[in-house]
């Protein structure tokens, strides 16, 4: 018994020996690059966003793909990047906040190892935090719900209250607020990244409530924008277009495209001039952008929408300017100020038309 | 629509794939079995009957496939804890585990993929009411489910059957002694529990989302288990706490709409709580539910 499992020891150390030595090889040609997300890469969501841009920046630098995909948050994702670079990963990408502590010390063991991690907030030399402007597209967004919405009250299905998920509904408001200042927004947080059956009552929830557009925000699955084409209201959704699931309902994507980031930092890390910084990325990146409206939006208010998108690709226009309120009636951005990068992703405020109290 | 109004509506469709998985447990922990794989028996059933129901666009062979991957990953918890007498914790667990990987393997390709739903029945006039038109307004399916509820609770009060699984559950040795045989009664309860959780999944994955997507059963097999226990092994109560929770599930979800000013982290916490409370409160009478426990629960039969 001992000798067979002695053998096949052997052999197995063999093998991966023999499986690790041509990567070796190949990586002095190759930039070997692995991808690792929490949930798995469906044809839509935030996985497959991530997906796209790092295949697009492995062909734009000539590197191979590692996919690690369906990597729970802990100890498990710590050990299975620490592998991925063991066998010859030179470049990371880390798809959700919850790997940070580990991505942190492989940094550190690794120096010639360049990391991209989503939505943290520590840097370190080869440690680049980053992040997408989403607010930019939501208020767009909610520009052409209040056109759209003849009840004035829109609302929006959201996972946690955490900061960037807050601000993009905040921004959302703002936008409606643009065309329409009476508008009402309802938020109902499901408190779960992941749990269709909760989203789908939250939609149908907020939709008896008299809402009739829809903000289905950080949910890779499209229930929120299906049960808002059943129920013929409008919705839109965050990352990747969802236009099939509801092809008369759908008032389009604050899109992420991530080959132009991931291919830059691919291409700083073959010429060594990678270096850690927390990139916040938005339209003027051409990271964030917005498409697939509906055709239901009245003329002057699409021309609108598209000038102000203008305005936010040149710097013309920030939506997170002052006067802002809070719910209280507070002024919490004077008149003409603009928040500063580090006040938008630590919002924990909502502004004023936001009709839900925000859970603390 | 007002809140009241929506709740009532849509209690008894969130309530029908806890239902079915808590029921399925019953009838398992009443024949002195625990088996806590109910979340990977679901997430099974969900994926398999969303696959098929996607294939073939029937939603019938969807909850029979549903019922029969429930029941195939429920025999792989049977053959270790009737045959070998190992621990029932341990291979649920493990089935859990191994169920649940399964199903995010094979519905791999299907991944955010959405499907037709079943239509919901209108029953002329009754329909139209307000209030109770919404809660007679139901697919097929919850009220499957709810005859279900009924007639189990027929089969443990009357017949032989139902006494046979409850004499099993309570002395499996004294039930041995007048010739039942206590083995091939557990196994068939274990596959029956298979069943119905995977039924639950398929409810979960073809009718109320409907869609497919690897973690879409969210600890939902947890609360089946849960629930079973809460309602002192009894199939009314079990039923019931059922409804109470798609009831508050979803109740809360509506109070934030509104915009009540509580948080929304207590209000998450109020259908796991309020539950609990209710099925503890109506179980207050120790003596009835010392009668309803299942004596033998967990402990392999050694004949």
């Amino acid at each position: 018994m001992t000798h067979t499992r002695r053998a096949f020891l052997g052999t197995a150390s063999a093998a991966g020996l023999a499986a690790a030595l041509p990567l070796r090889a190949s990586a002095q040609d190759a930039l070997q690059i692995a991808l690792m997300v929490p949930s798995p890469a469906a044809d839509v969501g935030w996985s497959r966003t991530l997906l796209d841009g790092t295949e697009a920046a492995a062909g734009a630098v000539g590197g191979e793909v590692t996919f690690l995909e369906s990597i729970s948050e802990g100890p498990d994702a710590d050990r299975i990047m620490q592998r991925a670079v063991s066998n010859g990963a030179r470049f990371v990408i880390l798809g959700s906040f919850g790997y940070m502590n580990g991505g942190l010390q492989l940094a550190r063991r690794f120096p010639d190892v360049s990391i991209l991690h989503a939505s943290g907030y520590q840097t370190a030399p080869n440690f680049s935090p980053f992040a997408a402007k989403y607010y930019q597209g939501t208020y767009l967004m909610g520009m052409a719900a209040a056109a759209l919405s003849t009840s004035g009250k829109i609302g929006s299905v959201s996972a946690f209250a955490i900061p960037e998920l807050i601000t993009s509904i905040n921004a959302f408001v703002l936008g409606a607020q643009a065309v329409n200042p009476e508008i009402e927004c309802s938020v109902v947080w499901v408190n779960s990244w992941f749990d269709p059956a909760s989203e789908r009552e939250a939609a149908q929830a907020l939709i008896s409530q008299g809402c009739d557009v829809l903000f289905s925000n950080a949910q890779d699955t499209p229930s929120v924008i299906s049960v808002a084409e059943e129920a013929g209201v409008y919705a839109f959704n965050l990352n990747s277009p969802m236009k099939s699931y509801a092809p008369e309902k759908y008032l389009g994507v604050v899109g992420t495209d991530w080959a132009p980031f991931f291919t830059a930092q691919a291409q700083a890390h073959v010429d060594g001039s990678f270096e850690g910084a927390n990139h916040y990325l938005g339209m003027e990146d051409e990271v964030v952008y917005v498409s697939d409206w509906t055709p239901d939006i009245p003329a002057d208010i699409k021309t609108r929408i598209d000038q102000t998108q203008a305005e936010i690709v040149s710097g013309a226009f920030n939506p997170m300017t002052g006067p802002l309120t809070d719910q209280s009636g507070t002024v919490r951005v004077e008149d003409g100020v603009t928040m500063t990068r580090d006040e938008i992703q630590a919002m924990d405020w909502h502004v004023a038309g936001v009709t839900t109290p925000l859970p603390n | 629509m007002s809140p009241l109004e929506f709740i009532l509506a849509g209690t008894l469709a969130a309530a029908t794939p806890l239902m079915l998985a808590a029921l399925g447990e019953l009838v398992v922990e009443r024949s002195g079995v625990l088996n806590l794989g109910v979340e990977g028996m679901m997430a099974l059933g969900a994926a398999v009957a969303f696959i098929v129901a996607y294939q073939t666009g029937g939603h019938g062979l969807a909850f029979v496939a549903g019922a029969g991957a429930g029941m195939a990953a429920a025999l792989v918890f049977a053959v270790p804890v009737l045959g070998f007498r190992a621990n029932q914790v341990a291979a649920g667990l493990a089935l859990g585990i191994l169920a649940g990987g399964l199903s995010a393997m094979v519905g791999r390709p299907y991944e955010s993929l959405t499907i037709r739903s079943l239509p919901k029945l209108d029953i002329p006039v009754l329909s139209d009411l307000p209030y109770v038109g919404g809660v007679l307004t139901q697919d097929i399916a919850v009220w499957a489910t709810l005859a279900m509820a009924v007639a189990m609770a027929w089969v443990f009060r009357s017949t032989r059957l139902g006494w046979r699984i409850r004499a099993v559950g309570e002395n499996p040795h004294a039930a041995r002694a007048i010739g039942t045989p206590v083995l091939r009664l557990r196994l068939a309860c274990i596959a029956f529990g298979g069943a119905l959780a995977g039924m639950g999944g398929a409810y979960a994955a073809t009718v109320y989302t409907p869609l497919w997507a690897d973690g879409m059963i969210a600890g939902r097999g947890w609360i089946a288990v849960a629930l079973v226990v809460f309602g002192t092994w009894r199939t009314g109560r079990v039923a019931l706490g059922a409804i109470l929770f798609g009831a508050l599930s979803i109740g809360e979800l509506v109070v934030q709409a509104t915009g009540v000013r509580i948080p929304s982290q207590a209000l998450a916490a109020l259908p796991y709580v309020a539950t609990i409370i209710v099925l503890a409160v109506i179980s207050s009478n120790r003596m009835l539910t010392r009668r309803h426990s299942v004596a033998s629960l967990g402990e392999p039969f050694d004949p």
